[in-house]
């Protein structure tokens, strides 16, 4: 194993650089270097390590293997396309002047060639089919023992002029080169892959794999299998094809051997049949009348084992064999073929066998034709006929060789080795501990190949057997598998590289073809999808894309006509919902003209096209003012329609007089008995008594409002707060009292306002509201809202709004002022200077005043006149000043007989002095200057109302 | 309201000052009444006069219908606002305003 160490060293060694070199780029400033620098530094670095790889080799068996290609395939894979090409460059360059200096000069052209090639392929590799990223470990593997089985086909194909000797050094080093190669290379990968893990964390951890893993990975196992089974066919194949040749080769070569001793055989007996066919006729006249004795004689002379005579008839008529006179020879196989010679065949011969006669007797005949009928027959003893033909069988195995180194060796009967081409003769073929020829003639059939180490190499043999000898060709084992060899091995060199191609080829069509255009469809799928419908996909590259492409395009352009429409609808729908919701609010300002005792101002911007904020306020009869604000929780349609709900429901309870608690409680039971989509609503609401200034009011759950006493600053009106509406049944709700003075204000507001949120992320919050409200101090209610809607967007900025805005302002006036004084004539002036002051303080022209003055004067006499009778009573004078219109309104009030002043007819103002009558000229006069006049007659009260402007 | 008579033979100057109302008519017409005798030409000078109601229109009427029988009136520096209860009222026919 220690002859294998340089590789496993250059191994680690190429693995640790390049997980150093990685570490080093993703961790040190050097990762800052332009990318260009790094890559040539990269480049010479690699490029060192292949030098190393060639100058430090393995020695084994004779040869020099190097482990160059390694470095310059990590810095393709891993480091980039330029740094591959550079290293292969100069490990390649180096390569083949490293001859000059101790290199082995064998591989000289291989070993360049294929380093540039390792280098480029790794560069080509990451470019191509990796997409410039870090491939798998066991690509890099693959690739390692690529590199290297063409490094062996080049070492081949460059010295095809020894073949052997080439080939030898493939055998020896394609394994441990191939397998270190690949698995310095993999472990880099590794390596690499398992500290960028560690760096980028659980980053890549869940991650799918894409449709190119995927199907690189099982384009691989499916190449790798059917690379396995073709090289598993190839060999069975080569192994079959070498079998049946090294058996017809050895075939060949016994038969040969055979025939030439069976010829020599056969031409030495019938020589010798010939001299017997002679002396026989020569001895005897009559070849009829020659017996036994005549042919034991010829016989003894011509030592041979055996003469026979037979007649025309095929009958033994004379023989040296005892008894066997008379023996048909028709009636054995083997005598059955000599009667040839009666059909006119002059002579034959045959092989040594069994006789027909006895077969526990082997011969070997010739027969000749007698002039006259019959023939002679010969037979030969084994120990005759090799006696004759033993300078033959020894010549028959000189110079003849069983393929490359292959021989025949002939031994006979006794296994005594008669012929043999490395000069074992006269030994004893079955000395095994020498020879080593496992042959037994009785179990094992001729013809066929067996295996023996003959004289200790292991070898195929084969025998057979010619006229008592035996006849063996032997072929060394490493010659039989030497071609078969070389074809496996070419065969698999040959299947790894068109395999690889394959794969490549197959990989980058797939790639190119499929994969990329996915990728680009997927790319644009997904800007649709985030919403971006103007984009188009336009993959073109064949027809199917380009029909998937259009047809995204179509479904997109249905969609999008869709979307559109659905939008304009529901924009519509929107739309038309605010204004309902809109017109379902109070909007027309001031409200209520006529009134003097209060002024409300509320407004809301919604967030939303429609908003789950309210306000709403109305008159209870004349006297009470409801009004309150709400905020239902979520936006939108919903929120809009159960603020609808809510809105109407507490309308119709309190108009039905209910105090504020009662309907807060009897609201919040009705919304919880319908409130399936589980939305509530805080509610703050106040009865406000007009008259007295009294102010019922009751919170669900609602931010509390600001209440300002008159020339006093705002502050938080804080009660118990009951729990929302239509968050639980059965909530008895607090009613709250306080007493309003003339010129308190109160403002009321939803978290809208107090939740604006600046870009910060800051609130806006009560403390910046309270502060702000009181730097306003007293204002009119709308000044008071739109100042602090101004404030608020100018705390927001751009950010958007969130929540709906809702506010409501309310300052209370008092109910005016009012004098009550005894229905007597002398209280006019009470009456007149209590009105006049209220007037002068309110900035009314002297006219006015001077017009109301005679106003009271004339009513008020009426009054003293008519109300009472005889009786006596009270009158009272309310004075309502509005100054906004600038008006007046004065309502007298007594509690005398109903007399309405209006309808009496107008005088007649056209009479002469004497003609006149001076009633009802006063109420004339007041109808006259003033801008409106009314009468009512209520709760035992008459009531005149005079309103006059200014 | 005060009331300054001013007699130059059959000549009565009567200045008024103040309010002719419901409260102060009475006061006129019973001076009236106690002086208005062997008077020909009757003087109201209204210069000082904020204003008149009904009431003291009646006494006006009442001067108006008296001095038709033993001579004439003139009513005098009416304000804006009385000479506008007299033409409301038809008594800018009725009295001889200057």
């Amino acid at each position: 194993m220690n002859v294998y160490f340089p590789l496993i060293v250059m191994a680690l060694i190429t693995a640790a650089v390049s997980a150093g070199l990685y570490l080093a780029e993703k961790k040190t400033a050097f990762g800052v270097w332009r990318p260009k620098t790094r890559q040539v530094l990269y480049g010479v670095i690699f490029g060192i390590l292949s030098i190393c790889g060639t100058e430090f080799g393995a020695n084994a068996g004779g040869i020099t293997m190097n482990e160059s290609t390694a470095a310059p395939l990590c810095a393709g894979l891993i480091f980039g396309a330029p740094a591959g090409v550079i290293s292969g460059l100069i490990g390649g360059v180096e390569r083949y002047f490293a001859t000059y200096w101790g290199a082995g000069y064998y591989g000289r052209y291989a070993g360049s060639i294929s380093i540039m090639f390792a280098g480029v392929s790794g560069a080509a590799m990451r470019r191509f089919m990796f997409d410039d990223k870090k491939p798998a470990w066991y690509y890099g593997l693959a690739a390692g023992i690529i590199a290297e089985v063409v490094d062996m086909l080049l070492l081949l194909l460059t010295r095809t002029d020894n073949i052997r000797e080439a080939f030898y050094t493939v055998e020896l080093g394609t394994l441990p080169l191939a397998l270190m190669n690949g698995l310095a290379v993999m472990l880099a990968l590794f390596l690499v892959s398992v500290l960028g893990k560690a760096r980028d964390g659980q980053n890549s951890g869940g991650s799918r794999e894409g449709l190119v893993q995927t199907f690189q990975k099982w384009l691989l196992a499916c190449v790798t299998c059917a690379f396995l089974a073709t090289s598993i066919f190839t060999f069975w194949v080569e192994d079959g094809i070498t079998d049946s040749q090294i058996e017809n080769t050895l075939k060949l070569n016994i038969s040969d051997v055979s025939r030439d001793i069976l010829d020599a055989s056969d031409e030495n007996l019938l020589k010798v049949t010939r001299e017997a066919a002679v002396l026989l006729q020569m001895t005897s006249k009559d070849i009829s009348k020659v017996n036994s004795e005549t042919l034991r004689r010829i016989r003894r002379y011509l030592h041979v084992a055996e003469l026979d005579l037979v007649n025309d008839q095929g009958i033994l008529t004379a023989t040296t064999l005892d008894g066997a006179e008379g023996y048909d020879m028709a009636s054995q196989e083997q005598s059955a073929s000599f009667l040839k010679l009666l059909e006119g065949e002059q002579e034959m011969v045959q092989s040594y066998q069994p006789t027909g006669f006895d077969s526990s007797i082997s011969r070997k005949y010739a027969g000749i034709a007698l002039e006259g009928g019959g023939f002679l027959q010969v037979g030969y003893d084994a120990v005759q006929f090799q006696r004759d033909i033993a300078d033959q069988a020894a010549d028959a195995t000189n110079n003849r060789h069983v393929g490359e180194s292959g021989f025949i060796v002939i031994c006979d009967e006794n296994w005594k080795i008669v012929s043999d081409s490395s000069g074992h003769e006269g030994q004893d073929m079955k000395d095994l501990n020498t020879t080593g020829y496992r042959l037994d003639t009785e179990s094992m059939p001729d013809f066929q190949v067996f295996r023996a180490d003959i004289y200790g190499v292991p070898s195929r043999c084969m025998y057979m057997q010619t006229e008592g000898y035996i006849i063996m060709g032997v072929i060394p084992e490493s010659e039989a598998v030497f071609t078969r060899n070389v074809s496996v091995y070419i065969s698999i060199f040959m299947e790894v590289i068109i395999f690889t191609i394959l794969f490549v080829l197959i990989y980058i069509l797939i790639k190119y073809l499929i994969v990329d255009n996915i990728h680009r469809i997927n790319q644009s799928l997904s800007q649709i999808t985030e919403g971006d419908l103007e984009v188009k996909v336009n993959v073109r590259a064949n027809e199917e894309f380009a029909s998937l492409s259009d047809d995204i395009n179509a479904t997109v352009d249905v969609l999008k006509h869709y979307i559109d429409e659905a939008a304009a609808r529901i924009d519509k729908e929107l739309a038309l919902a605010k204004a309902i919701q809109a017109s379902a609010l109070p909007s027309v300002f001031p409200p209520y003209p006529n009134r003097t005792e209060f002024d409300i101002w509320a407004g809301m911007r919604t967030a939303k096209e429609v908003g789950g904020d309210f306000y709403d306020f109305y008159m209870l009869g004349d006297e009470k003012l409801v009004f309150l604000i709400a905020d239902v929780s979520g936006k939108g349609i919903p929120a809009a329609m159960f603020m609808m709900t809510a809105k109407t429901l507490i309308k119709s309870l309190a108009e039905t007089g209910l105090p504020v608690e009662q309907v807060l409680t009897e609201a919040n039971e009705q919304l919880c008995a319908n409130n399936s989509a589980g939305m509530f609503v805080t509610v703050w609401m106040g009865i406000l008594d007009l008259e007295t200034g009294s102010l019922s009011f009751g919170n669900a759950g609602h931010n509390p409002p600001l209440l300002r006493r008159a020339e006093g600053t705002y502050e938080y009106l804080k009660s118990r707060p009951g729990l929302v509406l239509a968050g639980m049944e059965g909530i008895r709700y607090r009613k709250n009292e306080i007493r309003l003075e003339p010129g308190d204000m109160l403002y009321l507001y939803t978290d809208g306002v107090t939740e604006a949120t600046d870009g910060q992320e800051e609130l806006y919050g009560e403390e910046r509201l309270n502060r702000y409200l009181n730097r306003l101090g007293s204002r009119e209610p709308e000044t008071i809202c739109r100042a602090v809607l101004e404030d608020v967007d100018r705390f927001v900025g751009n950010a958007p709004q969130f929540d709906d805005i809702t506010m409501l302002c309310l300052i209370y006036r008092g109910h005016g002022q009012e004098i009550t004084v005894e229905a007597v004539t002398d209280n006019v002036k009470k009456v007149t200077e209590f009105v006049e002051a209220r007037l002068e303080e309110a900035g009314c022209p002297f006219k006015v005043i001077a017009q109301l003055d005679v106003a009271i004067d004339e009513i008020f006499s009426n009054i003293v006149r008519y109300a009472y009778g005889d009786k006596s009573g009270e009158a009272t004078v309310r004075i309502e000043i509005n100054e906004k219109i600038p008006e007046a309104a004065l309502t007298f009030m007594d509690n005398g007989s109903p007399f309405n002043p209006l309808e009496r007819e107008d005088p007649d103002v056209t009479l002469s002095a004497g003609e006149r009558e001076i009633g009802g000229l006063g109420i004339f006069l007041v109808k006259k200057t003033m801008d409106q006049m009314e009468y009512e007659y209520r709760e035992g009260t008459n009531r005149l109302k005079i309103v006059k402007k200014w | 309201m005060t009331i300054n008579k001013n007699k130059v033979g059959t000549e009565m100057t009567i200045a008024l000052t103040g309010r002719l109302d419901t409260t102060t008519a009475p006061l006129l017409e019973q001076e009236l009444q106690n002086n208005l005798a062997g008077v020909e030409s009757l003087i109201f000078d209204l210069q000082a006069l904020e204003y008149i109601s009904s009431a003291g229109l009646r006494v006006l009427l009442y001067a108006q219908k008296v001095m038709n029988r033993q001579g004439s009136m003139v009513v005098r520096n009416a304000n804006d606002m009385i000479q506008e209860v007299f033409d409301i009222t038809g008594f800018a026919d009725i009295l001889t305003i200057e």
